[in-house]
């Protein structure tokens, strides 16, 4: 009976304090030094609480994030490589690169060796110092692994070799434009250390694994930030690296914290509570409008290296036809497009950006026309046969944001009588659709980011016919002469030719009408006003994960 | 002697129904749409990446091929790796579970305790107006998803009033306990750091009990169905007229028999709360299996969804048994397994 009396009570008090005590009770304080005393620290704690007075980052990200430079290619994920990783050369924000861990470089004439010869006194963060042989295999690693960012090198990089310890040289494949701008994607890890911890047997021979395990939650990098803790899914901990050759804002963090969520509801209370500093990119215009309401908080938008495209299948009746290509262009309500997004966006200005350097300000730009939409459809070859020729747009499901455009799309189109299927299609069925030509749909919509700040990057990925069977192309132009043109300005080292080849083909490019150019994508992102944020003075690297580069952020909150 | 064939009988039929489910949801992983190696290596990897890792895991040989190499390895506890982690997934599986068992021991706590006590109390004041709240509090909590009271318990005790904490497990300032069961509280308690183990339950009371409160209302409208009936019993009109008190009538000889039902749908709900956690664990940003399931199905990781449901299934399994034992020792008219060893 006493038991039975004991369980009862037992219970309900249960019960009540779970119930009531998350209306009722102050949260606890955070311990004082006073109450950590009586309990002496267990031996096996792994992190110890930052004192009181350290200068905290938190930023929110999608998850997954991978630390190995031969592994990781996303946002979240060269936003950490950045932080823990130096580079030959870094990005500014002028669209060009400054020296960085190389101070200076020669190219052979013929374009095809490249040079480069390292500061010193670079150390890593285990103290050992950066030499041309470590940067030689991280270039190594990266082409032998081929996942991540690798795509930039592989097919142009042929060799890279020590010379001696501070001479590293490159041979490429062909000349190639944007070498240059591509090192900023080569992060240096510290050879020692990577072949020092790897698993055995693995995928790469007498390689191992090539110390994949490890640098999935360790670095070896020289950065100013080190990795502190990384729990999978929850966050990444990283903190300041004191010993870092570069110089540091004035406040930068102490630690950096990039939380694991995207969730609306849960991001909009850690800004309350300023237990966030920025938010990720993903929230919608109406999460970002609510989060601009919070006392201290700003909204920071500005234009990236992004483009949303409607890729128009160019092969494929009725879209195969130009005349009826360009009556859906001038059709289209571009005005209304851009209004569906976050004030300050603008309508895409032909096929690159307008941040991108070689875009091209005179090229032609397609407004809504109904007049001259119709006069199109009238040449084209479907004109009396729009019924039996549906136009099939997929837009990805991912994106819940894309419907709304494929809606206003569907009923411009049937202004002039074009008949538009929409589809609901996940993104790795969009990737398989545009591997073949066949199973290409009329319309894919598509946002599609530039690597580097410049055109050409942009045009080889868009309209090349060597990435027509990729998600990013769903135009199949395979216009032969178009792709030598492409090459042609890739491979041209002189900036200025370069551009202007760039401009040129983006004027043959909108004569086909291949694609409908919605906007240029803004990226926008909640700011506590305490923190000193370079983008907030306008001062952009428009390259993915710089803008969070902490060592050049400054906070002096909450 | 019985219990004991009973759990012999029942351990050999789960090697059946787990040996089926992990065909099926074999199968299933694999005909959804997209690629694996392609998904993991993303859209921009070379070719020749994507086949070398289509060949490491077997992608290249026929269904069944593939799935005795994969039954081969976890019999031996090896479920491969994960394509979205990169590390093996027995290692996620030990890192993530534990967080997700904690929350869902936690809201079980709560679910039962909570959805007894008011059914009780509303099946004792039936008709009277504790009842009528209770009846209506408990139909709000049926028809609510657990993750629109993790919304609104995040907007008003997190954002409003600032009350609890509202992501994780602990407090960014408090020190992490070295693992040893996986369960925070616990290690706490073993490391012997108070200030973390009351944070770590701190942190677990809204996530719990936004998890708890669907399952609690339906074990409360249970119990009080169940407890009314047999109020209306002959045995309990007897002992309410030999004047036994009513708190020891409820103990004694109501509590016991109305519980069944309940206990039954209780051990459901909790392997249930194992696999619906996943807006819960996404909204207050908590690391658990749960999470971890549903980002491997988006992002068809076939050997995280393999191990994820298969875990289920076992939680499923052995939660199940033991509701079987309690239900025995509940109503000694019921016999383990009695309709087919009799």
């Amino acid at each position: 009976m006493f038991g039975k009396r004991c369980l009862w009570t037992a219970l309900s008090l249960l019960v009540v304090v779970a119930l009531v005590l998350p209306g009722c009770a102050a949260p606890p304080a955070p311990p004082s030094p006073a109450e950590d005393t009586p309990a002496p620290p267990p031996p096996e704690a792994t992190t110890p609480p930052p004192p009181p007075e350290e200068r905290v980052f938190r930023a929110t990200f999608a998850w997954p994030t991978y630390i190995d430079p031969a592994v990781g290619s996303d946002f979240s994920s060269t936003s950490s490589l950045v932080n823990l990783y130096d580079s030959l050369v870094f990005p500014n924000t002028e669209g060009g690169v400054d020296p960085h861990a190389a101070e200076s470089w020669d190219v052979s004439d013929d374009g095809l060796t490249w040079t480069f010869h390292l500061q010193e006194g670079i150390m890593f963060h285990n103290g050992s110092e950066l030499t041309a042989s470590d940067v030689a295999f991280s270039m190594n690693r990266l082409l032998e692994i081929g996942e991540g960012l690798a795509y930039v090198f592989l097919g142009t990089v042929d060799s890279a070799t020590a010379i001696d310890d501070s001479t590293v040289e490159f041979t490429l494949a062909k000349p190639s434009g944007l070498f240059l701008i591509s090192l900023i994607r080569l992060y240096i890890v510290d050879e020692e250390e990577v072949m020092a911890n790897v698993v055995t047997p693995g995928p790469y021979g007498d390689k191992g694994d090539y110390g994949k395990e490890y640098l999935l939650t360790h670095d070896a990098g020289s950065g100013p930030y080190t990795v502190k803790e990384f729990p999978l899914e929850e966050y990444l901990l990283m903190e300041k690296y004191d010993d870092w050759w570069g110089e540091f804002a004035e406040n930068a963090p102490d630690e950096v914290r990039f939380i694991a969520t995207t969730e609306a509801a849960t991001i909009r209370t850690m800004m309350t509570r300023q237990e966030l500093e920025i938010t990720d990119q993903w929230q919608t215009v109406e999460a970002l409008e609510a989060l601009d309401e919070i006392e201290g908080v700003d909204i920071i938008a500005f234009p990236v290296l992004t483009e949303f495209y409607y890729m128009v299948h160019t092969q494929k009746p009725p879209t195969d036809d130009i005349h009826f290509r360009r009556a859906m262009a001038y059709a289209f309500d571009y005005n209304a497009a851009v209004g569906l997004e976050w004030a300050g966006t603008q309508q895409s200005q032909g096929p690159v950006p307008a941040i991108c350097a070689g875009f091209n300000p005179d090229v032609f730009v397609f407004k809504r026309d109904l007049d001259k939409a119709r006069e199109e459809l009238a040449l084209s070859a479907y004109a009396d046969q729009l019924d039996q020729y549906p136009v099939d747009v997929h837009w990805c499901t991912e994106v819940p944001a894309e419907e709304k455009f494929a809606l206003l799309f569907q009923a411009n189109m049937a202004d002039i009588g074009i008949k538009v299927n929409i589809v609901s299609t996940p993104w790795m069925s969009m990737v398989e659709e545009g591997g073949a030509l066949d199973t290409s749909p009329h319309i894919q919509t598509t946002y599609v980011s530039a690597d580097f700040p410049e055109a050409g990057s942009l045009l080889k990925v868009r309209y090349h016919s060597d990435a027509a069977p990729t998600w990013s192309q769903n135009e199949w132009l395979m216009d032969e002469a178009l792709d030598k043109k492409i090459d042609d300005a890739l491979v041209t080292v002189d900036e200025d030719a370069r551009y202007a080849l760039y401009r040129e083909l983006q004027d043959e490019i909108v004569e086909l009408c291949p694609s409908i150019y919605l906007y240029d994508q803004v990226q926008k992102h909640a700011v506590q006003s305490y923190v000193d944020w370079p983008p907030a003075r306008g001062e952009v690297i428009p390259v993915m994960g710089y803008t969070m580069y902490t060592a050049n952020i400054g906070v002096t909150g909450p | 002697m019985r219990f004991a064939a009973f759990l012999g009988r029942r351990a050999v039929h789960s090697i059946f129904v787990l040996l089926g489910l992990s065909i099926l949801i074999f199968i299933i992983a694999r005909i959804m749409p997209g690629d694996p190696a392609r998904m993991a290596v993303g859209a921009r990897a070379p070719q020749w990446v994507v086949d070398n890792l289509r060949e490491q895991m077997h992608l290249t040989e026929p269904l069944y091929m593939q799935y005795l190499y994969w039954l081969r390895d976890a019999l031996r506890g090896d479920f491969g790796i994960s394509l979205v982690t990169r590390r093996p997934v027995a290692a996620d599986i030990k890192e993530f579970f534990p967080a997700t068992l904690e929350l869902a021991l936690f809201a079980g706590i709560i679910n039962g305790a909570g959805g007894i006590m008011l059914g009780a109390i509303s099946a004792w004041q039936k008709d009277k107006w504790v009842d009528n709240v209770v009846r209506v509090i408990s139909y709000l909590g049926v028809v609510t998803p657990s993750f629109v009271f993790a919304i609104l318990f995040l907007l008003l005790f997190g954002m409003t009033l600032n009350w609890a904490p509202t992501m994780g497990r602990l407090s960014q300032e408090i020190a992490r306990p070295a693992t040893v069961t996986g369960l925070l509280t616990i290690d706490c308690l073993l490391a012997r750091n108070p200030a973390a183990f009351f944070d770590s339950i701190w942190h677990l009371i809204l996530p719990a009990v936004a998890l708890a409160l669907g399952g609690m209302s339906q074990e409360a409208r249970i119990t009080r169905s169940t407890m009314a009936d047999n109020l209306s019993k002959d045995y309990i009109a007897s002992a309410r007229s030999l004047g036994i008190p009513g708190s020891v009538i409820m103990r004694s000889f109501l509590l016991k028999p109305s519980l069944i039902p309940t206990v039954s749908i209780l051990g459901l709900d909790f392997a249930a709360t194992l696999g619906n956690a996943f807006l819960v664990e996404l909204i207050f940003v908590w690391p658990g299996m749960s999470r971890y399931g549903i980002n491997a199905m988006l992002r068809k990781d076939l050997n995280a969804i393999s191990a994820v449901i298969l875990i289920l299934g076992v939680v499923f399994i052995l939660t199940n048994i033991a509701v079987d034992v309690i239900v025995a020792r509940l109503d000694p008219r019921i016999q383990l397994g009695a309709g087919r060893s009799e």
